[in-house]
């Protein structure tokens, strides 16, 4: 692996183009002209949205020809069925429908842009939040030790350490597990907030800059010492770029929601060319144990929310939709029999939605047998008939053009599912 | 003669021996302390100061020497014992009105908006029909007359007056380490702002549940969070219920004999099974056994969540008024009569309250614990009880009480001394500390500086340090949510994650940063740092000499020789302001630090011709300037993220 080290050497020696430590000024302006913006190759960027609480599949995709399904969930079932409130799934091939409130996502799915894989998840069939999240974005669903996060570990594999600190961008406040590892990758809740800020006082900020700088590399906590230089290259490449006037573009309107902001922040960081080839961002609220809802409702609101977020950032592409993918993921799904409480406890496979021009779309790839109770895992879930990983590096083999699957996920040999065109 | 010695020695041996027993039977009642920092090369002041540094939210001025003076086993006692005097902490707390409320108080005072409605239509301010049409402005006015009439407030300011409240105790409070425990049990036992069921009882979840038992046993916190509204309403238990519908044995016979394929008979005994699920709601049953007690890997299966689910069937919400939650349970009161709960089966305790009716009474059996039909209420705090006295939870709660004091990974040897105190000592929280600060690994040099301050930490930890005077605390929880802590609103049942690696990213770290440039620049509103009284106003003679100074004032009997060498040479640099002064100028104005662009602007123009007299004005020492950005370096280094 190539270390993190070598683009950080090179980016050390210019602080805010100031020659304190006595750099030769060639070498700093060099060093200003290579970091430039705008002197990136283009790169394909894969977008990965975190639904974080376990998502139900079966209400975000309903088989609603099921009548065990039906059966199951005597207020949680929506119909296919047409009336007159417009409230009724949005059928999308005689046996699957989309909950009315991603009314949003029928254009692209009906361009063959935006695919569904249903009964997607993992082999381990833990139904703790904490130990399933850690497994997905782990890559390794049996092997709790594994330090690293999977998208780091495909961040690796391509290779581009030295070129950008913002090779992966995380939108959270905090870095996600899924990019935990060796690869330089930030986590950036607001790029507006991303400079060290002295108001009135730039004198001073370049000083405290020099300063901090000095100090995290020298700290022996490996921890600090990395971070703080990824933050200090993150400082001086986005000072370069204007982040505060961005007007998304082709009548793209963001949902004022924490999704919303941050894939229009990914978006931002797209079209400023500043090498982006990983973003993540999250989505909460999906864990609904009591009372879901369904055409409105708790569910209803996340299910929009999630759809209008991710159509506003595909309109907002435009002519660069072909080098973005959007790929949703969720823990785990929820139980077919709705609990005593008008909600759903946590069950075994979902859904998940993967939007872009190299996506076999317009289909629900993927395996729902009918959900008679002697289908079903323990007798009460959706069984797993995807493995996650078979999706997540699929589409990586053909967006990101990576196939490393022994380094990405190491205990699997699986098969893909055809479900990203060829 | 030796025989002769023999008689004489044998009743000094007796005594001896009854003597050791009785000590060791004693011992048994309370471990002695005696802290073995000596053995791993420590001084006395580098021990104090790793206590301070554990189980405070950081030094102040003077604290070490005073903790030596005390003595370090005594002033652990003290902290242990948590009830110092703490009357000027109490006398700021008293403006704080809404914190004192009872979970009824505060339904009724912050009442949700739609039962603000609901209140007004029915107190007769407000015109039913004139809701949804006619004169709009005329209806808000109403409304605003009843709010003003009632002194109903938004939610927002109890949770401003909650939190204003967390952040005096943990900077005033002389009782630490009670703050410290009641913020690590509040996250173990996590519930959060941003489930609006459950919100506004969180405040007094904190004052009664987890404050009063933080050092006290594992099994009362347990029991007492089971019991309250904000964990009820939280992980969903208040709405779950059992059925206890029965099939027809002979039915279910026959229908079985018709069934041939075993796969489909297993499936429709399953489904049977699940019938009588309905009402059940297992989140809790879950995260208490997977969260709260014996962790993930703890040993108990799918089938043990959904038994645990039915034996606390039933524990739910007392109604708390008209309005809010399990209203509907008045009536059922009132027709049944409060005197006669009791003898109904209902058990009511403060808002409490289990619920016969809703209980699942069948038979049950949760990690081989077998429960008799019909245990009512009973059997819920027998399950507790187990699960409160598992091996598993010892060693679960043991070592995470070890990754919260001693480092993010501590070692097993000194996780099992804690375990083996934990069920020898009956879950007694004061004890299984003892043993962790009596083990020498809580004192090896790996330990020290390890944990990363979370922002909490380091906030308060800066205050403390810096001696800072509060009159705005809610405007340091805006400085934690930029640092990535968002107190009390931390959605996930797990808490926020107790290690370094969570809380130190790339946004979060400048945060931090920025946070120590704003407070010592004094330019946090409401926060007051005096840096020349922090020194008694001995002004240091330059900018490396502060460092120095300051360095060793805020973190006592650390070493920062490296920090300090790395930046001696760049701040004795007489050329320093000149260099800093000229970059400026050739930044662009989108190179500038700054947030907003007018004030870059401002900052820019005057740099190019007529900044001398600035330039000159940052480099000499008498400026506050330097000392306060000097200082705030200090805030934002490394060494001050650890503790």
């Amino acid at each position: 692996m190539t270390s993190r080290r070598g683009f950080l050497k090179a980016g050390g020696l210019a602080l805010f183009g100031i020659g304190l430590g006595g750099v030769p000024t060639f070498v700093a302006q060099a060093a200003e002209m290579i970091k430039a913006p705008g002197l990136f190759k283009r790169r394909k960027t894969l977008v990965c949205i975190f639904q974080r609480g376990a998502m139900d599949g079966l209400m975000a995709v309903t088989p609603f020809n099921d009548e065990y399904l039906k059966a199951a969930r005597p207020t949680l079932f929506i119909s296919a069925a047409k009336n007159p409130n417009g409230k009724s799934l949005i059928d999308l091939d005689g046996k699957f429908g989309m909950h009315p409130s991603m009314r949003a996502f029928e254009s692209v799915f009906k361009e063959g842009r935006l695919a569904v894989v249903h009964g997607i998840g993992s082999p381990n069939s833990t139904r703790s939040h904490f130990d399933a999240q850690d497994y997905m974005e782990s890559g390794t669903p049996f092997n709790k030790g594994t330090a690293s996060g999977w998208l780091n570990r495909a961040v690796g594999i391509l290779g581009h350490d030295a070129a950008t600190p913002f090779q992966a961008v995380s939108l959270t406040s905090s870095l996600p597990r899924s990019f935990y590892g060796d690869h330089p990758s930030v986590a950036i809740s607001n790029l507006n907030d991303f400079a060290l800020q002295m108001k009135g006082n730039p004198m001073g900020a370049n000083m405290a800059a020099k300063s901090f700088e000095d100090l995290y590399d020298q700290t022996s906590s490996e921890l600090l010492k990395d971070t703080g230089k990824e933050s200090f290259e993150a400082i001086k490449m986005l000072k370069k770029v204007d982040t505060k006037t961005y007007k998304p573009e082709n009548g793209a309107i963001y949902p004022n929601s924490a999704l919303g902001n941050s894939l229009k922040q990914i978006a931002q960081l797209i079209k400023l060319n500043l090498g982006l080839e990983v973003a993540f961002a999250e989505s909460g609220g999906w864990d609904t144990h009591f009372n879901q809802g369904t055409e409105n409702g708790i569910f209803a609101r996340n299910v929009n929310d999630l759809s209008e977020s991710m159509m506003a950032f595909w309109t907002d592409m435009g002519t660069l939709q072909d080098d973005v993918t959007v790929m949703t993921m969720t823990e785990f799904g929820r139980t077919v029999k709705q609990n005593g409480t008008g909600g759903t406890d946590h069950g075994r496979a979902s859904c998940n939605f993967i939007l872009g021009n190299d996506v076999k779309g317009g289909k629900v790839h993927g395996l729902v047998n009918s959900l008679a109770v002697e289908n079903l895992e323990d007798g009460r879930d959706l069984k797993v008939t995807t493995d996650f990983r078979s999706v997540f590096s699929e589409v990586v083999d053909r967006h990101l053009n990576i196939n490393k699957d022994n380094i990405l996920f190491p205990d699997w040999n699986g098969n893909h599912i055809g479900m990203m065109r060829s | 003669m030796k025989a002769l010695l023999k008689f004489f020695y044998l009743p000094v041996v007796l005594l001896a021996l009854t003597f050791t027993l009785c000590s060791s039977f004693l011992m048994n009642e309370k471990e002695k302390m005696a802290f073995p920092y000596k053995a791993s090369g420590l001084t006395e002041r580098q021990a104090a100061t790793h206590l301070l540094n554990r189980f405070t939210y950081g030094p102040k001025p003077g604290d070490v020497d005073a903790v030596i003076k005390i003595g370090l086993e005594k002033w652990f006692q003290q902290q242990l014992n948590g009830n110092l005097p703490d009357d000027s902490l109490k006398s700021i707390l008293s403006q704080f009105d809404a914190i004192k409320l009872s979970n009824a108080q505060a339904n009724e005072t912050f009442p949700k908006a739609a039962s603000v409605l609901r209140m007004a239509i029915k107190e007769g301010y407000i015109d039913k029909d004139s809701v949804n049409k006619g004169d709009k402005k005329d209806y808000r006015e109403k409304l605003g007359a009843y709010i003003h009439d009632k002194g109903i407030q938004p939610p927002k300011e109890l949770f401003r007056q909650f939190i204003s409240q967390k952040i005096y105790r943990a900077a005033y409070s002389n009782n630490q380490l009670q703050e410290v425990l009641t913020d690590f049990w509040f996250n173990h036992f996590n519930v959060s702002i941003t489930k609006n069921q459950c919100a506004i009882y969180i405040p007094a979840y904190e004052r009664d549940i987890i404050r009063p038992n933080a050092l006290g046993k594992f099994s009362d916190l347990l029991l007492a969070t089971a019991k309250s509204p904000a964990m009820l309403f939280y992980l969903d238990n208040f709405s779950s219920s059992g059925t206890n519908e029965q099939m027809n044995p002979q039915i279910n016979e026959a229908l079985m004999n018709n069934i041939k394929d075993p796969n489909k008979k297993e499936a429709l005994r399953k489904l049977q099974a699940n019938k009588k699920n309905q009402g059940l709601n297992e989140n809790y049953a879950r995260e208490v056994m997977e969260l709260h007690t014996l962790g993930v890997d703890g040993g108990y299966t799918q089938t043990d969540v959904t038994q645990a689910a039915k034996v606390l069937t039933g524990w739910t919400v007392y109604p708390i008024d008209e309005n809010g939650p399990g209203a509907g349970y008045k009536k059922v009161i009132e027709r049944i009569g409060e005197n006669k709960l009791a003898e109904r089966g209902f058990v009511h305790e403060g808002d409490f309250m289990f619920a016969p009716n809703r209980h699942d009474t069948s038979e049950k059996s949760v990690l081989g614990k077998h429960f008799a039909l019909n245990g009512g209420y009973q059997e819920g705090v027998d399950l507790l009880e187990m699960l409160a006295h598992h091996p598993s939870t010892a060693k679960f709660i043991s070592k995470k009480l070890a990754v919260r004091f001693v480092s993010d990974n501590p070692p097993q040897s000194l996780i099992d001394k804690m375990a083996k105190t934990f069920l020898d000592k009956n879950g007694d929280i004061k004890q299984i500390l003892i043993t962790m600060v009596n083990a020498p690994e809580f004192w090896s040099k790996e330990a020290l500086t390890e944990k990363t301050k979370s922002p909490f930490e380091l906030a308060i930890s800066s205050l403390r340090a810096l001696d800072a005077t509060i009159t705005q605390p809610y405007q340091v929880y805006n400085w934690l949510d930029k640092m990535g802590q968002k107190m009390y609103f931390y959605q996930a049942p797990t808490g926020f994650p107790d290690k370094g690696q969570y809380w130190i990213n790339t946004g979060a770290l400048l945060n931090r940063m920025n946070f120590g440039l704003a407070l010592t620049a004094n330019k946090i509103p409401g926060i007051k740092v005096d840096l020349a009284a922090l020194n008694r106003h001995h002004e240091p003679e330059s900018s490396s000499a502060a460092l120095l100074t300051y360095g060793k004032l805020i973190m006592p009997e650390r070493d920062l020789s490296k920090s300090i060498d790395r930046l001696t040479p760049m701040l004795n640099d007489p050329e320093l302001a000149n260099k800093i002064g000229q970059a400026a100028d050739k930044a662009t104005p989108r190179a500038t630090m700054d947030n907003s662009d007018s004030d870059m602007m401002m900052g820019q123009a005057p740099i190019p011709n007529s900044s001398k007299m600035n330039r000159k004005k940052a480099n000499s020492f008498g400026d506050n300037t330097m000392l306060a950005q000097v200082v705030g370096v200090i805030i934002g280094s490394p060494e001050f993220q650890r503790r």
